[in-house]
């Protein structure tokens, strides 16, 4: 077992994929020779061949519909979209085919793709290069949205999204991408989908985070604990299906939940929680439920952005006030 | 281009002039009878069945409903060149095409009708269904040819689409696509003049729709829609090409679209209907059966024949369709995923059984 | 409106047989299109539509031998009806307009009759037979917390109750540490003018209450961005007892009379275990007499929203300088802690300058 960046470990599953089944291919903008833009895909087409492996041209649009179409034919295609900002044209095939196929043809056609993309700020990358709208995708009855927060779990979380028979968006945040490294076994383990999985547990706040989020929430806690509070953290995963379940259940024991992500405030993935939190566990509530976010903005630039994302800072400012409702 | 019933210009592919005399030599298929007796009765079939689907949609048994009125030809024409290792991918005025292919009426009618049943063939399990978002079925047709080209079987997958589709970026991206990959594909495009209210000359100043294939480094042909057999043997053609491992086709086939856009449309907000009875005189059926009758003895009780057992075949699809009860509300759950999530499975189960 | 009859088809033909009828009621129908398929002796011909229209009536139907001239079909001439509407039904407006809703959506939903709490702590209090009305809330913009709950459970109920008020202090002081700044300045008063029989207690009292006058910054509520100064001084007495600290509360000290009495009223209370809830809550300042049972000068904990706390050692001779001779005098020693994030150093000095300057005159002349 080796040590892995997170890009590593992406790259490793896909290869894995690629060996255990012979109907999985992989497109994209500069997947093949170039091994991918953040290096994903990095000696596979030298590996698997130019068939396995394919550059496609410049078009997100067909991208994703020539994954819909190959899908139901009964190839496994896993696309790339090279920055969740250019995906916007792919959400015509994602949410008008892609999320629909099997349910409009009664299960006669499916759609077995996965869709990956990196996503979310934090590298000082140029405009559009930092988005964060996943929960647009959440929104789309028939889609799985999935988002790794270590090494492990993106290698575990896709192959389980390679596998399953129904198209998944797999999001990888790029702020992790060679960010930290675990080892990581090569053990063809596919992790569950649709759960949320709790990083560490607690009896004072629940913390809810989600990809990048996932370690400056880690990092909010160790401050917490030195205050005597003691954090519950979950790390959601699966932003579409919601494992409420798990959520529920920490807050009905500890009282108290912060929702930290990225993307921008309003209509966010937070406010979901946070509804059903209300719904299922008023009576568990010892104080308000806070989200901690991005700002209902337009990303800023480079120079801005450290003060547009959520930190472990503001994340224990966050609880701590939190916490004022002993 | 609008206008002018005589739409086959100089280059244009075709067989069968409107009177149904033969301007060259037939290709092989149309020597004989059988295979025009066969194309001849399912643009019969096609006809009668969009008169039975309208007039259900005007006593409000079935929705919104896009009439192939004077265009049987082409989806008929390109479905019968076609092989069971092929996949067929519509738009939404195709149903002679789908027809042909297995589709039922009764599974039609049911699509049309507002049941998600219809879509599941049981004839063409790999055909795609109606595709409404314009022209996004040509990346599936990409995709689909990408994965028969894995499969190795010779398979190649065929889509159709509208004027109107060739101005949209899914159409230029598939096409470029199955060019730059050399993907088993044939793109056929009905031009029948009209995108809703917009004329044909409006929607792009190309000349031809067809040579839109040049930018894609593709083959193209511009067809005679309104006649079968130049319609079917195209698409024969490309498709062999396809098949030897030669990528892609753009086939451009010239109709006019005869009825309204659907049944909700009022097309003389923008049009002359004395443009549409000029139209008239070039259509698809006529022009065969005068063939018919003047080379292969079609008598007046083949004619009878046809039209009653296409009446009495639309009719019983049309009763077992208006008998069928709806799905139980729950079934809206049913096949979102293969297996429901936990929240999803508890929706469904909360709806109950009716 | 008009209705077209079959018409004549040649070669001396009387009548021809319906075959098939091509369009439907409703269609709108275009000069030249196929209307009716016909059987003659000869062949099946196709009948064209003679003018566009709609169709408002088959009158002939399949199967009807139909002679020529014989009507077949009723077509309304004339421009058709406008659907409006591209798919689906949109219907056709007859229905009434619903009356203009009056907008209630923007007003604010009446607020909750009582104080702010949580559910839980609703559901706590419930439990426990508390009456949320009858407390003031700890809590951010006075909510009701939990262990407000508790700790009025404490005036009625032994055992629980214990926990509750030193879980409170835990968490109180845990509060006070992630907030507070504080700073300690410290300084003694000469008492030794003081009559024998002098309350040390109440001089006390009344030197924070003349101190407050002088400087009335240390008077003041902050919560970390607004400052709240108050007319009155509502004084924190802190009280030592087997089951935990206490704080009753005298309130508007700077305009009570009688204060001995009312200090040991409170404290008789709290010795009493009756000391009601509302009565520990509010504060704008807080006085530590530790000094009577040990300990000369410290470091103390403000209370927030509070911004000051002033503790008063053991009284006990020492030994000064005075016109450069030294002399024994008995001291009162004093620490000020303050809050440094809104109370300046300036502040506290003159606080603490006058709290002495009224401990060290022999009598407090406004009071008693």
């Amino acid at each position: 077992m080796t040590d892995l960046t997170m890009i590593d470990a992406i790259c490793m599953a896909l290869s894995r994929a690629l060996e255990d089944d012979p109907d999985v291919i992989i497109f994209g903008e500069d997947v093949g020779i170039d091994g991918g833009v953040f290096r994903a895909t990095d000696g596979l087409m030298q590996r698997f061949g130019a068939t396995r492996v394919r550059d496609t041209p410049l078009a997100e649009t067909v991208i994703a519909g020539m994954a819909v179409g190959a899908a139901a034919q009964g190839l496994r295609p896993v696309a790339e979209i090279q920055f969740m900002g250019f995906l916007y044209s792919a959400i015509d095939q994602l949410a008008n085919h892609a999320a629909r196929l099997r349910n409009r043809t009664r299960g006669r056609l499916t759609c077995p793709m996965v869709l990956r993309a990196p996503y979310g700020g934090g590298v000082k990358a140029p405009e559009h290069h930092s988005e964060s709208m996943e929960a647009m995708l959440a929104h789309i009855p028939g889609l799985r949205v999935v988002v790794p927060s270590s090494p492990a779990r993106a290698y575990g979380l896709l192959l389980a999204a390679i596998r399953d028979p129904d198209p998944v968006v797999f999001l990888e945040p790029k702020r992790l991408y060679r960010a930290l490294k675990e080892p990581v076994h090569d053990d063809g383990v596919a992790l569950p989908l649709d759960r949320a999985q709790v990083v560490r547990p607690g009896d004072d706040l629940t913390i809810v985070a989600w990809g990048a989020m996932v370690a400056d929430a880690g990092k909010a806690a160790d401050a917490l604990a030195e205050r005597g509070i003691s954090v519950e953290l979950i790390d959601l995963s699966s932003l579409k299906p919601i494992d409420r379940a798990t959520i529920r259940a920490s807050v009905q024991k500890t009282g108290r939940c912060i929702i930290v992500h990225e993307a921008p405030l309003t209509a966010g993935l937070g406010a979901e929680i946070a509804a059903d939190l209300a719904e299922h566990c008023l009576t568990s509530l010892l104080a308000p439920v806070i989200r901690v976010t991005g700002y209902d903005t337009v990303m800023p630039y480079a120079r801005l952005e450290d003060r547009y994302m959520p930190d472990a800072a503001r994340i224990q400012a966050s609880a701590q006030q939190v916490m004022e409702f002993a | 281009m609008t206008g002018n019933p005589d739409l086959c210009q100089p280059d244009c592919s075709v067989f069968l002039d409107a009177e149904g005399h033969a301007l060259r030599a037939l290709p092989d298929f149309a020597q004989g009878s059988e295979a025009l007796v066969a194309l001849y009765s399912m643009m019969v079939k096609t006809r009668t069945f969009d008169a039975k689907a309208i007039a259900l949609q005007r006593t409000g048994r079935l929705g919104t409903y896009a009439s192939s009125l004077g265009q049987e030809a082409i989806s008929v024409g390109v479905a019968s060149a076609m092989s069971e290792a092929d996949v067929f991918l519509p738009s939404f005025r195709e149903h002679g095409g789908q027809l042909w292919r297995g589709v039922t009426m009764e599974e039609l009618l049911l699509y049309w009708g507002g049941d998600e049943r219809g879509n599941d063939f049981a004839g063409p399990r790999q055909d795609f269904p109606v595709c409404v978002p314009v022209a996004s079925q040509f990346p599936h047709a990409a995709g689909v040819a990408l994965a028969l080209a894995h499969q190795g079987a010779g398979g190649v997958a065929v889509a159709m689409g509208g004027d109107g589709a060739t101005s949209k970026g899914d159409f230029y991206e598939a096409l470029n696509l199955i060019g730059a990959w050399k993907l088993p594909a044939v793109f056929v495009i009905n031009n029948n003049q009209w995108a809703i209210s917009m004329p044909r000359a409006e929607q792009t100043r190309a000349e031809t729709l067809a040579q839109k294939a040049v930018a894609a480094g593709l083959p193209d042909e511009v067809v005679d829609g309104n006649d079968v057999i130049a319609v079917r043997e195209a698409t024969m053609r490309a498709l062999d090409r396809a098949r030897a491992g030669q990528g892609g086709t753009l086939i451009e086939c010239l109709s006019y679209r005869l009825s309204d856009h659907t049944t909700a449309d009022d097309a003389s907000r923008y049009r002359e209907d004395d443009e549409v009875s000029r139209h008239w005189k070039a259509e698809p059926l006529a022009r065969l059966r005068a063939h018919l009758v003047a080379e292969h003895a079609w008598s007046k009780e083949d004619e009878e024949n046809l039209l009653r057992d296409s009446r009495a075949e639309t009719e019983a699809a049309a009763e077992r369709y208006l008998a069928m009860p709806p799905q139980p509300a729950r079934a809206m759950f049913d096949h979102l995923y293969a297996k429901a999530p936990p929240d999803i499975a508890a929706l469904a189960k909360e709806m109950g059984d009716d | 409106m008009t209705v077209f009859t079959l018409p004549d088809l040649g070669e001396g033909l009387q009548e021809a047989e319906i075959v098939a009828w091509h369009v439907s009621q409703g269609d709108h129908v275009i000069t030249d299109q196929p209307l009716v398929s016909v059987e003659t002796d000869k062949a099946v011909v196709e009948v064209p539509t003679p003018f566009s229209g709609t169709v408002e009536r088959i009158i002939a139907s399949e199967g009807d031998v139909v002679a020529i001239g014989a009507p077949l079909v009723d077509i309304a001439t004339g421009v058709a009806e406008d659907k409006g509407a591209i798919v689906g039904e949109l219907g056709d407006g007859e229905k009434d307009a619903s009356p203009a809703d009056t907008p209630a959506a923007d007003s604010p939903s009446p607020a909750p009759a009582g104080a702010g709490a949580t559910p839980a702590v609703r559901q706590l209090a419930r439990e426990k037979g508390v009456d949320l009305a009858t407390l003031t809330g700890s809590g951010p913009g006075g909510a009701i917390l939990s262990s407000d709950v508790l700790a009025a459970q404490a005036g009625s109920v032994t055992g629980d109750a214990l926990r509750g008020v030193r879980r409170s202090m835990a968490r109180a002081m845990a509060r006070s540490r992630d907030t507070v700044v504080p700073a300690t300045v410290t300084d003694r008063a000469v008492i030794h003018r003081w009559a024998a029989a002098e309350n040390p207690s109440l001089r006390l009292v009344q030197a924070i209450a003349a101190a407050c006058s002088a400087e009335p910054a240390l008077n003041v509520w902050f919560d970390g961005k607004t400052r709240q100064l108050h007319s009155h001084l509502d004084l924190a007495i802190a009280v030592d007892t087997s089951d935990g600290l206490f704080a009753p509360v005298l309130r508007k000290v700077d305009t009570q009379t009688d204060l001995a009495a009312r200090i040991a009223d409170l404290k008789a209370a709290v010795k009493a275990r009756s000391i009601q809830p509302e009565a520990l809550r509010g504060a704008t300042f807080t006085l530590s007499n530790f000094g009577m049972l040990g300990g000369e000068h410290a470091s103390l904990v403000v209370t927030p929203p509070q911004v000051a706390i002033l503790g008063a050692g053991r009284i006990e001779e020492a030994c000064l300088a005075e016109d450069g001779q030294p002399v024994v005098r008995r001291v009162l020693p004093l620490s000020l802690t303050f809050d440094h994030r809104v109370v300046t150093g300036g502040e506290a000095a003159r606080f603490l300058s006058a709290v002495r300057a009224d401990l060290e005159r022999p009598t407090h002349h406004a009071n008693d």
